[in-house]
């Protein structure tokens, strides 16, 4: 499996699901058209940042630091650690969530996660890692499997896949924003070129990197398409308002079947850990290569302490957090969902400066007619983005 | 111009540049850097000025601090700075760039330049690599530093000496640095092996091609087959198969198996023949079996040779082989008969001969036993080697204990590269 497909894939983490379900079970099939214009940009911003990897062998990162210095690098840093931090808490939330859908209290499952995590990533191998990640998106299917058993009304769902609808409606228009804005996340810039410049694939391979992309990001939403069709099947005829993923999982039991309810659960179980397990170690990765501290997960809290703190406390704390009773959950998600918000046109930014920069790129620059496209995309997702800013902390406050 | 005492880069980049009439000619945006002797010197100030670059000799300056920068040029006569592909900066070309520490065997970032005064001028003495340089870029140095001491530590200096340092490639478009090519090779190929895994394949690649190819083919071995395939695919054939030759023909087969066809069959081509059909037969087993673990080169004699030769001709074959603790004796169709320790041989009459002290109830594997099967044998019965023999008990090769240690180790002991 290529790194495409796998970004892909950790992409539909907990806070992905919970916003389709929602979307779902609140509009039924109505926002479905929206995932077709997210997957082009989706693919635009992926296939930038792929070929910066293929090109340079440099993580994003690095080339951030290597050509604007230290200060921009180091806010960067500082604002991608509490936007991860926050999505680790989302994880652990998800977790939690599916866990108690089982009848598994919290306060064991979560330790318990917590503790899985820390001793894959200290403890186990790459090889065990990587069997995870590939059952892990065998796992996903579950959404699709829960789709059709909902029996959908295939006729209608081609139609609104299709053709646009626009309501003029507050909600309508922060979920289209919100589906848009956990499709397309800071990290996953930085996850995929460093995963590609870590394979070290070469210039004369790219065509099939660019395919990876193009299959990963067509998967994303995939799995996003079954997920709104499941619960605009089953639940917005009913008008049940579900919240969040784990509501939408229960709230499926009487109407889909046990097997749709279980599957809706598992899946989100494997997505949150999923999730859990990366987030936090790609930061601490990406943290200490920009800073230039040493980082590896061979090494000790002595040789690497850097490393190891931003590694442990993103794990610690989120997991403190999601225990703590009434923790202000939401109030913390949608804090670091506005710091990833601001932070995503930085990214893209940073990204489209360093693509066009002869002296890095060579001739793999951007043509100029992606280039339109790539500034295109990125000007409608940060007006897009600061709509969403906007609108989150006006709506839920 | 003569500088007294130390400055660090940080401290100058931005500061106003003015002229005799303390007119400001604009700000500092870089420094040029010259080779010199004993340490590179700097030999001019680029200052900028309304988006307009400009080159302020080091001759023309009066003032150099880190409190007042004046020049003895005015403004009207200041010469355009003509960007140069062959000049050396400061802050495009070093500063935030990736160097290798040799000390502590791995990558770090410089973080700020030194300067300091040497006979009129102004010479590169350090790197900055740690935590003070990032906060002095930052402007924090004094904050930070007072956190600290609340916590009761010191803020350390971290710097390189200038004398180490190196450029790497001056063609690569981002220069990294390292410590000069022989202090490197003096590193554990181990630590080698961690550094390239740290940098990106391309520096990776310029980095192993200052190596010698000894000490290439261990640093080599030690690192993961994505990477060891990255790095062989940068390198030139001559040199790689120059590489592959010198490491054991069971290492060099994991190699070339994971290089694409048309590299391998290349590389394979010059490779001399011998070696080349020993890796040749390994490439045809599965990577986790004992054919895919095994080595060819082992010591093996005929039942009929005497004890004081057999050590007379281990002398000289143990050179040439890897893993020396056990004679095989094989019969002249070259089947397996019997094997003596190495202890045992040395303990042995001189004038027996060596079918009649070897041990013939022999512990064996076929080639294509799980990994797991052989290191279980290893360890049952406290063997270092284990012989791989095919139905008719040919002797195909022998499995080595450190070839199968890795199964069984934690795997913060195994040499493993960050991969997520």
């Amino acid at each position: 499996m290529g790194p495409g497909i796998i970004t892909a894939n950790l992409d539909n983490d907990a806070s992905g699901i919970a916003t389709y379900s929602v979307a779902g079970a609140r509009f039924g099939y109505s926002l479905l058209w929206i995932l077709i214009p997210t997957t082009v940009a989706l693919v635009v911003v992926q296939e930038m940042v792929a070929r910066m990897g293929v090109i340079t062998g440099k993580g994003l990162s690095d080339l951030i630091r290597e050509n604007y210095g230290v200060r921009p690098t180091f806010y960067m840093m500082l604002a991608l650690l509490f936007a991860n931090f926050g999505t680790t808490v989302a994880n652990f939330a998800g977790w939690a969530a599916s866990m108690e859908i089982f009848g598994l209290s919290k306060y064991i499952m979560v330790p318990f996660g917590a503790v899985f995590i820390w001793l894959l990533v200290t403890r186990g191998s790459y090889r065990l890692l990587e069997r995870i990640l590939l059952v892990a998106c065998l796992l996903y299917l579950g959404y699709i499997i829960s789709g059709v058993l909902s029996k959908p009304d295939w006729a209608q769902v081609a139609y609104n896949t299709i053709v646009p609808t626009l309501k003029w409606d507050a909600e309508y228009m922060m979920l289209t924003i919100a589906i848009i804005g956990t499709t397309i996340t800071p990290w996953m810039q930085f996850y995929l070129q460093s995963s590609i410049a870590e394979k070290g694939i070469r210039k004369e391979h790219y065509k099939a990197s660019r395919l990876d992309v193009i299959i990963g990001c067509s998967i994303t939403d995939i799995i996003a398409f079954f997920i709104i069709v499941t619960c605009a099947t089953t639940l917005f005829p009913y008008g049940i308002r579900v919240n969040e993923a784990h509501e939408a999982a229960i709230a499926l039991k009487p109407l889909a079947g046990q097997y749709a309810s279980g599957l809706f659960a598992v899946s989100l179980a494997n997505a949150s850990i999923l999730g859990a397990i990366i987030v936090p170690l790609a930061t601490a990765y990406y943290v200490c290569e920009a800073m230039g501290w040493e980082a590896g997960v061979n090494k000790t809290f002595k040789e690497a302490p850097q490393f190891m703190w931003i590694y442990t406390v993103l794990i610690v704390f989120s997991c403190v957090l999601v225990l703590i009773p009434g923790a202000p959950l939401i109030l913390f998600m949608i804090l670091s969902s506005v710091v990833n918000g601001i932070l995503l046109p930085f990214v893209l930014v940073f990204a489209l400066s360093l693509v066009n920069n002869r002296a890095i790129m060579g001739e793999h620059i951007n043509p100029k007619s992606y280039n339109y496209i790539s500034w295109g995309t990125v000007v409608v997702l940060i007006a897009l983005t600061a709509v969403f800013l906007v609108m989150t902390v006006a709506w839920k406050t | 111009m003569p500088l007294f005492g130390e400055l660090f880069v940080s401290e100058l980049i931005k500061k106003p540049v003015l002229d005799p009439s303390g007119e400001e000619l604009g700000f500092v945006r870089d420094f040029i850097v010259v080779r010199g002797e004993p340490l590179p010197r700097l030999s001019a100030l680029i200052i900028e000025k309304k988006k307009v670059q400009y080159r302020l000799n080091w001759e023309d300056l009066s003032i150099f601090n880190k409190r007042i920068i004046s020049s003895s040029v005015r403004a009207g006569s200041l010469k355009p700075y003509v960007f140069s592909e062959d000049d050396l900066l400061i802050s495009r070309d070093i500063l935030d760039k990736q160097i290798v520490d040799a000390n502590g065997a791995k990558v770090v970032r410089v973080n700020d330049v030194k300067l300091e005064g040497f006979d009129g001028d102004a010479c590169l003495i350090a790197v900055d690599v740690g935590m003070r340089g990032i906060l002095r870029r930052l402007g924090i140095e004094h904050r930070g530093e007072n956190l600290f001491r609340i916590f009761g530590k010191k803020l350390s200096q971290n710097l390189i000496s200038w004398n180490y340092i190196q450029p790497l490639e001056p063609k690569l478009t981002t220069i990294s640095l390292t410590v000069p090519r022989q202090m490197l090779s003096e590193l554990h190929p181990a630590d080698i092996a961690e550094i390239i895994s740290q940098v990106s394949h391309l520096e990776g690649a310029a980095l192993f091609k200052g190596l010698d190819p000894e000490t290439a083919a261990e640093a080599l071995h030690e690192l993961e087959p994505d990477v060891q395939a990255a790095i062989i695919g940068r390198i030139d054939k001559e040199q790689a198969s120059d590489i592959i030759e010198r490491m054991p023909p069971d290492e060099a087969a994991d190699v070339i198996a994971d290089l694409p066809a048309e590299k391998a069959k290349e590389i394979l081509e010059l490779i001399e023949k011998e070696e080349a059909e020993d890796i040749q037969e390994l490439l045809g087993h599965e990577e986790d079996t004992s054919g895919g673990l095994m080595t060819n080169e082992y010591i093996a004699y005929a039942p009929g040779l005497r004890v004081s030769e057999a050590i007379e001709r281990f002398r000289e074959d143990a050179r040439e082989v890897e893993t020396v603790y056990y004679i095989y004796i094989v019969d002249v169709e070259e089947k397996l008969i019997g094997v003596i320790s190495l202890r045992e041989l040395l303990l042995a009459p001189p004038d027996a001969p060596l079918s009649e002290i070897m041990e013939t109830k022999l512990k064996t594997v076929a080639p294509e036993s799980d990994q797991r099967v052989v290191a279980e044998m290893l360890s049952k019965y406290n063997l270092l080697a284990i012989p791989v023999i095919d139905p008719e008990n040919f002797l195909l090769g022998i499995v080595t204990i450190d070839d199968v240690i890795d199964i069984f180790l934690p795997p913060a002991a195994r040499k493993k590269r960050r991969r997520v």
